[in-house]
């Protein structure tokens, strides 16, 4: 028996960060356009070593039910119409399980998790 | 994901003719998963996998993809890679040809088989596979041969 993997399945549980959500980093990871990992796979290595697991380990749900990758990968590091690489400068930030994600256009990855408010 | 699945497709039943004569599948004109398929090195590695027409885990399409990508037999794919390309398997061209129609995963036993889309996309392989990419095309058909059984 097959099955097609489910949709989304973001949990409800923890609401998208709230303007008083207080965020620390936890992991950062390098990508590198012309190198041999994909922007998935360094997100999901940086999101691993967050959790302290091996990246085998992170499954549900697949980064691509939660994040259009491929749309970072173009927007940030795809060659532009004069095919030179792009110039731009930004951040693209979603989240994934918990985690904050940000992937800059200089190629860091950097994962944050929700940091106790500093309340004293 | 734009361009959801027609949930009437399957129950069509009539053909087209192409020009040569021949009666074609309806499926098999529709080209837009083909080229979703077809877009990215790594997934055309995958789609050469389905030439042979069985089920593979998604450890040994890792592996295999790996040893074609580095060109090396699959006993020196090291862990470290091994692991690398499977993770982008899982996490990104795997639920893209789910969602493409071009393979079926089983979540519990990540298993990959083929799917309704399998049969287009490896005739558009058929067509352009040698001048897209004559490294792949040699890899996956020598390897068959090798095998050849």
């Amino acid at each position: 028996m097959t099955k097609e993997i489910s949709g989304g399945t973001m949990s409800d549980d923890d609401p998208p960060s709230e303007a008083n959500t207080h965020w620390s980093q936890v992991a950062q990871r390098h990508y590198r356009p012309d190198g041999k990992r994909e922007l998935t796979t360094v997100i999901v290595y940086a999101i691993a070593e967050a959790e302290d697991r091996s990246p085998g380990e992170i499954k549900s749900p697949p980064l691509y039910e939660s994040v259009d990758v491929p749309a970072i990968e173009a927007a940030f590091f795809g060659p532009d119409v004069t095919e030179n690489s792009r110039q731009g400068v930004g951040t693209v930030e979603f989240q994934y399980t918990g985690y904050l994600v940000k992937v800059r256009s200089d190629g860091w990855v950097q994962v944050y998790e929700p940091a106790e408010a500093d309340l004293s | 994901m734009a361009g959801e699945p027609d949930p009437n497709e399957k129950t069509r039943s009539d053909t087209s003719t192409s020009p040569d004569g021949r009666s074609l599948p309806p499926d098999v004109l529709e080209i837009d998963p083909a080229y979703e398929a077809l877009g990215h090195p790594r997934r055309r590695y995958l789609c050469y996998t389905l030439l042979e027409d069985t089920e593979w885990s998604l450890t040994e399409l890792a592996t295999k993809i790996a040893a074609w990508e580095n060109d090396i037999p699959e006993h020196e794919v090291s862990e470290r890679e091994r692991e690398a390309v499977s993770v982008s398997l899982y996490h990104a061209h795997v639920p893209k040809l789910v969602d493409e129609g071009v393979i079926a995963f089983d979540d519990a036993m990540e298993t990959i088989t083929p799917a309704e889309h399998t049969e287009q996309v490896l005739t558009a392989l058929e067509g352009i596979g040698a001048s897209v990419d004559a490294n792949q095309e040699a890899h996956a058909r020598s390897e068959m041969h090798d095998e050849g059984n």
